[in-house]
């Protein structure tokens, strides 16, 4: 019980912190910060499946780019309003991860391989398609997200609203880790055979958290093409896969403030560290070893150590 | 008391300060402190020896100019794009936000141009757009508040594509270039030009950047080829050059740099490479005007090496921007002013003069260019681009009306 009112508070002073970012951080740090919710949702979905199912997924940018791309390819090519376009983005990038959980047939090394293999199919038809994509350039110049004449331009305002998604999604992802469906996904990771044993279907869980999983990359994919107003085939990238998966596991692997923690330790580092030091790259490197020497259950884990209970769900040894 | 007085101060010096901001005069606040100028630029990543070219130019410029501009301080931020857009945009929008940059120039990286031009869009905050070379930027994609003072993509290919069929005779030939946008408008600018005079293109063989092999590039040359044209950029014109000497290739086909042996590439490549055709550029270290030779000596003497393109680059747009600045008497806080200065004034540079078109694009010439070994007084021997013909007042549009072009769209493969 304690340490549950423990959690509770910890959580209501990160909320209430975040709402009152906007009053002291000047317009840089809010850009920053908003980018940090909306990799730590990409990273979180990476983590439904690392964390909590033991996929490594390597396609996650896919779903996150196909989504954004739909949105802004709608938005600018076709002029589509906000309320097609959005809708449209996360229904794209969710039916490709419908297409692409076959990959779930496969485990292990397997897995990885040839979800690096779907990846690149996106990457390469977002490159080489150029007279739909914008190719190299991209699409520029998307409109910022405004519904029945209410636009959300400002960016203290775009702010809050990604701050609400980011809390709603944390509080309904929060549910599905805790629901039967989780447990068994945990049961999943942590022995496949005995799950099968007791008679679940373990492949159509997995594939059931695959598709959950792109639905949040694709709802992290819309909400970085209104903030960045701008997308490229960077975004499609394997680089992107691997940097949210790095973001998982630096903040804490299986919980949910890890990857968000995760993603403001990379991009902190990236965008404020090389403002004054040129070998942050390095200093990124170092901050990879340090985790997986002394805290391979990352950040979050390494509160742990000394608070235990936070941020953990209570099945968990 | 004591206490009573010091709270008394502070709030009488929180009142001041509140109503020095609310009624400073912005002219007056902002006249007498410095210009911020934002570079960005790659320093880490793939394209990190540009990127330190870039800044060495873009120093060596303010240095001689003692920092100063219209009579104010100039002060630069260098922002680390990592040839990423998603970086250049986050560090464009620190520049601006946090560092409060009234100019931005750069980037480097193609594909971070548009990135960039966007923040400018929305911010107001003028961009000079440096080495980044997208056409559309200045065709069909422009942005009010952006001027270019390098290089358009296919501006230095149609040149080439001229003098590859009336100078060097060839009537058939192989291209290979590097498959991105800055690579396929470059190529494909050749390919145009040296078409429409009734040349036959062989074959075109496009490599990704960082193609680790190019043998299976070289073996597939179209065997009747009677020249082979190159355009490469990164580590690839590096394996590009061992490969096609390796193979034994300089025996049987002609190869011409149409965009290849780059200054701060050639102290990898070895006298192997001399005679060769090695780029049609805008600009060549090798460029005998006094102009010219006196940046050369000042970057060769300060960094024991020859400048490339992107030293010249970085160097002259902010000798460009400087000389807005100084029309505009320092005022950068009148942007509008400073764009209009930047579009009206002609240029002396080390690559000779400039001007922009109704598009934001420099008019300037471009170099065919044979490498040589000099003997430089602060490098010693060294291999270098010797211009042998020169195409005076390019434009981004070639010979054709820009209506025409722009209808014709974009350069795609």
């Amino acid at each position: 019980m304690k340490v549950r009112s423990y959690g509770v508070v910890m959580a209501l002073i990160a909320i209430a912190a975040a709402l009152a970012a906007p009053l002291v951080a000047d317009p840089f740090w809010m850009t920053l910060i908003t980018q940090i919710y909306i990799y730590g949702l990409l990273a979180l979905s990476v983590d439904l499946l690392l964390g909590h199912a033991g996929l490594y997924s390597l396609c996650q940018a896919s779903f996150f780019a196909v989504a954004a791309y739909t949105t802004a390819i709608l938005q600018v090519r076709y002029g589509y309003p906000t309320i097609v376009a959005a809708p449209a983005g996360l229904i794209a990038g969710t039916l490709l991860a419908v297409l692409y959980g076959s990959a779930v047939r496969t485990r292990g090394v397997y897995f990885i391989l040839i979800t690096i293999a779907l990846g690149y199919i996106i990457w390469g038809a977002v490159y080489r398609w150029a007279s739909f994509t914008g190719g190299d350039n991209g699409i520029t110049n998307v409109p910022p997200p405004s519904v029945a004449g209410f636009s959300i331009a400002s960016q203290t305002a775009y702010y809050y609203f990604v701050l609400t998604v980011v809390i709603l999604c944390a509080f309904g992802y929060r549910i599905l880790i805790r629901s039967p469906f989780g447990l068994s996904l945990r049961g999943i990771k942590g022995s496949e055979s005995r799950m099968q044993s007791l008679g679940y279907r373990t492949t159509m869980h997995l594939y059931a958290a695959f598709v959950i999983s792109g639905l949040i990359a694709s709802l992290a994919g819309v909400l970085y093409v209104y903030y960045n107003r701008f997308i490229n085939p960077v975004a499609a990238s394997f680089q992107i896969s691997v940097e949210v998966s790095l973001m998982a596991i630096v903040g804490g692997s299986g919980t949910i403030v890890g990857p968000f923690i995760g993603a403001g330790v990379f991009l902190g580092l990236r965008n404020w560290v090389s403002s004054f030091f040129e070998l942050h790259t390095a200093v990124m490197g170092a901050v990879f070893i340090a985790t997986v020497l002394w805290a391979p259950s990352g950040i979050v884990g390494l509160v742990e150590r000394w608070r235990p209970g936070i941020g953990k769900p209570k099945d968990q040894p | 008391m004591s206490n009573a007085t010091s709270r008394r101060n502070l709030i009488c010096a929180a009142g001041a300060a509140l109503i020095a901001t609310a009624f400073g005069t912005t002219s007056f606040a902002q006249q007498t402190g410095p210009i911020k100028i934002g570079l960005l630029v790659p320093l880490t990543g793939p394209l990190a020896a540009p990127g330190i070219d870039m800044v060495d130019g873009f120093k060596l410029y303010w240095d001689q100019v003692g920092n100063m501009a219209g009579e104010r301080k100039v002060e630069y931020v260098i922002a680390d794009t990592t040839c990423n857009p998603d970086q250049a945009i986050t560090q464009a929008r620190r520049l601006v936000h946090q560092e409060k940059v009234h100019i931005m120039i750069g980037p480097l990286c193609g594909h971070e141009g548009p990135a960039v031009a966007q923040v400018s869009k929305e911010t107001g905050v003028p961009l000079v757009m440096d080495t980044a070379g997208a056409d559309s930027v200045t065709k069909w994609d422009r942005t009010p508040t952006v001027v270019r003072t390098a290089v358009s993509a296919s501006q230095i290919g149609h040149p080439f594509g001229d003098y590859l069929y009336k100078e060097l005779g060839a009537r058939n030939v192989t291209f290979i270039g590097q498959d991105y946008t800055w690579g396929h408008e470059v190529t494909l600018g050749m390919v145009q030009t040296f078409k429409e005079l009734g040349g036959k293109v062989a074959k075109i063989i496009w490599n990704p950047i960082g193609t680790k092999d190019y043998g299976a590039t070289v073996a597939s040359i179209a065997p009747g080829s009677d020249a082979v044209v190159a355009v490469v950029v990164g580590a690839d014109r590096i394996r590009l050059f061992e490969a096609w000497f390796s193979f034994g290739m300089d025996k049987r086909f002609k190869m011409y740099g149409g965009y290849w042996m780059h200054q701060d590439a050639l102290p990898q490549m070895d006298d192997r490479a001399i005679g060769m055709i090695g780029n049609s550029l805008h600009y060549a270290a090798g460029l005998d005007t006094p102009a010219n030779k006196a940046f050369v000596d000042a970057f060769a003497k300060k960094h024991r090496r020859l400048p490339s393109w992107f030293s010249e680059s970085a160097y002259t747009a902010s000798l460009w921007t400087r000389t807005a600045i100084e029309q505009i008497k320092g005022n950068v806080e009148d942007r509008a002013a400073f764009l209009k200065a930047m579009r009206t004034s002609t240029v002396q540079a080390p690559r000779g003069t400039l001007k922009l078109d109704d598009y934001d694009n420099p008019i300037q010439n471009v170099y065919v260019t044979r490498i040589q070994k000099i003997n430089h007084p602060a490098v010693g021997a060294v291999l270098t681009n010797v211009p042998i013909k020169t195409y005076e007042n390019v434009s981004q549009f070639w010979t054709w009306k820009p209506e025409e072009f722009l209808k014709r769209g974009p350069y795609k493969r």
